[in-house]
């Protein structure tokens, strides 16, 4: 869901950005992160924890927490509150520590 | 190694004035930002600022950090600024290592100037790390600055001023803020900013914590209860508010992991949000030629941290041989703001944090 209307915001006209999360193709928009499109289209689980696989989102948004760490173009540990979208960007669910490639 | 004059690390309020301070001084400056863009969380802040017209008062954050960015602006030819650059090393030798795209670079400078912020806590609670439980600050960034919604119906804990200030801008996008609730007898925010939620209808329910979340792979539910005198759990007095987002609210901790690494003189300041640099009275960490300001060093206004910043660039450029003109003047009024922004009530905290900074650094 994205903000319709705003006292204070003015609403831009951004242009689409096709992406894959977890294979399927979907559409943010110039200007999001990677957690803002995801968010935007329901998506809140980013990752799932390592013991317990419980489902982790983002916490802080600026980077800080870890919290939504996902594997984005096969690299694993992404910081995707604070990557922007790039179109074409494959990003999936990380549900383990992360390999070093 | 890339040899530098003066590193600035974070592009927040308190960077960005000690940037200009600093190039107004005449030195060479590289600001290091670990985010897409400059203006730390001014970025997302749609209020208008308190305070007098010297820190911007009466105008929105976001309108702030367009100002601080532009004033920059003539500077451009000694002003270096790297984005999306997270510092991951900062060592005694004066090493400023960072990441940027996985590529790893390393720089030298003569002196750095550490302004990374705060962090947003968290707090305890059964199931708190359901997605759907975000940092009001979070919830912020979101909707301010990527025009999306945290979710429909929202349960906000803490009633400091940034709980406040969140709710009433959550209303403002359009969600429903169904209760702020506040483990204290008293809401800690201004009465200002109080007396508009309630005026929308929004209860604030002082002596409440909450209890648990619910929810199967996102929040569903929230559990919260009433507390006593002594902020211990009043049995049966349990409520459930249906919500799909719950917004943390309970302060914040300088982010001092950097000054830690360089095992920089650290103390523990509660009324400073916790582990802040010892400091001396011109903001200069135990290792000489390393200074710090804004939050990083205290838990304060946005404000506070601009003329914290502008003191200590005018500061670290002087240590490294570009004296201002007009130094004197510059840093005696920078000091009359600081003081009269931390004077009356709500600035007591932060008077009784500072003077327990003062004490360590003699001791």
């Amino acid at each position: 869901m994205r903000v319709k209307r705003h006292p204070i915001i003015e609403a831009k006209e951004q242009s689409e950005i096709r992406f894959f999360y977890n294979e399927e193709e979907v559409i943010g928009y110039q200007g999001d992160t990677i957690a803002s499109a995801l968010h935007a289209l329901g998506f809140k689980v980013l990752s799932r924890s390592i013991q317990e696989h419980r489902a982790r989102g983002f916490y802080c948004a600026i980077g800080n927490c870890g919290s939504c760490h996902m594997i984005v173009n096969n690299v694993p540990n992404v910081k995707t509150c604070i990557t922007k979208l790039e179109p074409g960007m494959v990003v999936m669910t990380q549900k383990d520590l992360g390999k070093i490639i | 190694m890339i040899e530098k004059d003066l590193i600035i690390i974070g592009g927040g309020p308190a960077g960005l004035k000690a940037s200009k301070s600093a190039l107004e001084a005449g030195a060479k400056v590289l600001i290091i930002e670990r985010n897409p863009e400059l203006g730390g969380q001014l970025i997302k802040q749609t209020h208008k600022f308190f305070g007098s017209e010297k820190q911007y008062a009466k105008t929105r954050g976001f309108n702030i950090a367009y100002i601080l960015i532009s004033e920059l602006a003539p500077f451009k030819e000694r002003l270096e600024i790297e984005l999306d650059t997270t510092v991951v090393g900062l060592y005694k030798d004066y090493v400023v290592t960072t990441l940027k795209n996985e590529i790893y670079q390393k720089y030298h400078a003569k002196a750095i100037i550490v302004a990374t912020g705060a962090s947003e806590k968290v707090l305890a609670f059964e199931n708190n790390d359901l997605p759907g439980i975000y940092g009001a600050g979070a919830v912020q960034t979101l909707m301010n600055l990527y025009g999306v919604l945290p979710g429909k119906e929202v349960v906000m804990i803490g009633s400091g001023n940034i709980g406040l200030i969140v709710s009433y801008q959550l209303m403002q996008a359009g969600v429903k803020v169904k209760a702020i609730i506040e483990a204290a007898p008293t809401i800690g925010g201004y009465k200002v900013h109080a007396s508009k939620i309630s005026r929308l209808g929004v209860p604030i329910l002082t002596s409440t914590t909450i209890k648990k979340a619910y929810g199967t792979d996102q929040l569903e539910k929230v559990e919260i209860i009433s507390l006593d005198d002594n902020w211990q759990e009043i049995a049966g007095s349990n409520k459930i508010i249906d919500a799909d987002t719950l917004c943390v609210s309970v302060g914040l901790s300088p982010m001092h992991q950097l000054l830690s690494m360089a095992e920089i003189k650290m103390v523990c300041i509660n009324e400073l949000g916790g582990m802040v640099p010892s400091i001396s009275a011109i903001h200069e960490t135990s290792m000489k030629n390393v200074f710090v300001c804004g939050d990083v060093v205290g838990i304060e206004e946005a404000s506070s941290a601009m003329v914290e910043g502008a003191l200590t660039g005018l500061i670290a450029a002087e240590r490294i041989g570009y004296t201002h003109p007009e130094f004197n003047e510059l840093k005696n009024d920078y000091s009359i703001q600081l003081d009269a922004l931390r004077s009356g009530p709500f600035g007591k905290k932060s008077r009784i944090g500072l003077d327990r900074l003062k004490v360590s650094e003699h001791a």
